[in-house]
């Protein structure tokens, strides 16, 4: 049997179907938890990240427009839940409060912990906790470009900056990268 | 063609480089160059390694389940707050936006509102052309506690979204569909007073009601300027202001006809 088209979903959940809603929901959670891990580096803050983008695309449903492609659409929401949440923990970091209910680590906190540096290589610790040191816009930036290979106007309008700007961001993301990784790229290669 | 630094090779990497067939004979050519962008290529792949923790089969399933109740939540929501008013007037919703607005329209033609009540205003009210089967005295204090609750909200959505911190631009998907049910809750009361001949309160109410369609309505993105603009409009020009005295006035009233009832029980 043919799967039901993303377009076709989204016709069908604006009338009030939840359920074709959740095929949707179903069809595109694990590409959005990539994305939103990409982005918080936090499995926690990644999965209420999904659920908090499906949520807005349910509440604006009426306001896509069906020739952007819904996938788009999503991962254009996710990265805005991620960078507000990015936002609001560089602002809890900045204000000396960056504690988590549950005691998870804080987004843009500093070292692994000795379990991660057991399980994980050198090459993708030093990948990890680059990450996290930069900034929002930077890292937002970042990985909408080399992971979700999104145009440098696309990533403007998530960002809210000129294209020459956007550029910026990526180039002050890699160059950061490079400064950390070379070493140990270099070293085990 | 010069040697190409740093930020033209990540460019030229991610495809946005301006100059890139010259770029790419450049590095044909130039030894260094071409050593300094395998380098980069080699770091890049590097970060493709970074681990995501993977989800089982079934995780968009189990996001579904967990997002489905909440879906129903804000249904529930929007409807158990009218359902919640209808059930004290124990009329359609389409009956009770018109009984509603006559009530308002009674308090506001009683006096009620924004001079002292006396002892004749209260059948004024119930000579109002409502269908409601409320005694005048709880007509009121319904309609002061939800033109309250009303205010209240608004003013609380207000001074959220203004306060909201950005360095770029702002989603407010998620306040824009408060910011609708409040401009339709609105729109009864200010109608109401305006025909009750109360311009001053229609005012403000009318001033609210434009910014809260203007952010329901409006792109779901802001940018910076137009956020700091709107921002200006609410907070700056004074609407929030406006509508905190509003608001101080109704529960003032909200707070007389409590203790008058109290008087006429005791």
């Amino acid at each position: 049997m043919m799967e039901d088209s993303d377009a076709a979903l989204v016709t069908r959940a604006r009338e009030g179907d939840q359920d074709a809603f959740g095929v949707l929901v179903e069809r595109h959670s694990t590409r959005l938890f990539q994305l939103a891990f990409r982005m918080t580096s936090n499995e926690q803050d990644a999965e209420d990240t999904v659920q908090e983008t499906f949520l807005r695309a349910y509440r604006q449903l009426d306001r896509f427009e069906s020739r952007a492609g819904f996938a788009t659409w999503l991962h254009r929401i996710a990265a805005n839940c991620s960078l507000d949440l990015l936002r609001k923990r560089k602002r809890q970091d900045e204000s000396g409060d960056a504690v988590d209910a549950d005691g998870a680590e804080p987004v843009l906190s500093g070292a692994p912990t000795p379990d991660q540096y057991v399980f994980h290589s050198e090459v993708q610790q030093t990948v990890e906790v680059t990450m996290k040191q930069l900034t929002p816009m930077e890292r937002t930036a970042f990985v909408l470009r080399h992971f979700e290979g999104k145009s440098i106007e696309e990533i403007g309008r998530v960002l809210g900056t000129a294209p020459s700007a956007t550029k910026q961001g990526i180039f002050r993301a890699v160059q950061k990268m490079r400064r950390a990784l070379e070493p140990v790229v270099n070293a085990t290669s | 063609m010069n040697h190409l630094n740093e930020e033209q090779l990540v460019l030229y990497h991610y495809g946005e480089a301006q100059d890139r067939g010259d770029a790419a004979e450049h590095l044909e050519s130039c030894e260094s160059c071409r050593a300094n962008y395998q380098a980069l290529q080699r770091v890049l792949a590097a970060v493709d390694n970074m681990p995501v923790p993977e989800r089982n089969e079934g995780y968009g399933a189990e996001v579904w389940r967990q997002l489905r109740p909440q879906l129903g939540d804000r249904t529930a929501r929007v409807a158990s707050r009218w359902s919640e008013v209808r059930s004290l007037f124990q009329l359609p919703r389409w009956v009770l936006a018109g009984g509603l607005a006559a009530l308002v329209v009674g308090a506001f033609l009683a006096g009620r509102f924004w001079s002292q009540p006396t002892p004749n205003a209260a059948p004024s009210i119930a000579q109002a052309p409502s269908p409601l089967p409320l005694s005048p005295q709880a007509r009121e204090r319904v309609l002061l506690r939800e033109i309250g609750d009303h205010l209240e909200r608004s003013q609380l959505a207000l001074i959220e979204l203004i306060n909201t911190r950005t360095n770029g631009a702002v989603d407010i998907s998620a306040e824009q569909v408060l910011a609708r049910e409040l401009a339709a809750i609105n729109r009864l009361f200010r109608r109401a007073a305006a025909d009750a001949g109360e311009p001053g309160m229609a005012g403000v109410l009318e001033e609210l009601e434009l910014v809260l369609v203007e952010i329901g309505n409006g792109p779901v993105q802001l940018s910076a300027d137009e956020f700091t603009a709107l921002r200006q409009r609410v907070g700056d020009d004074g609407l929030l202001f406006k509508v905190k005295v509003v608001t101080a006035q109704v529960r003032a009233k909200q707070r007389d006809a409590s203790r008058e009832l109290a008087a006429n029980r005791s």
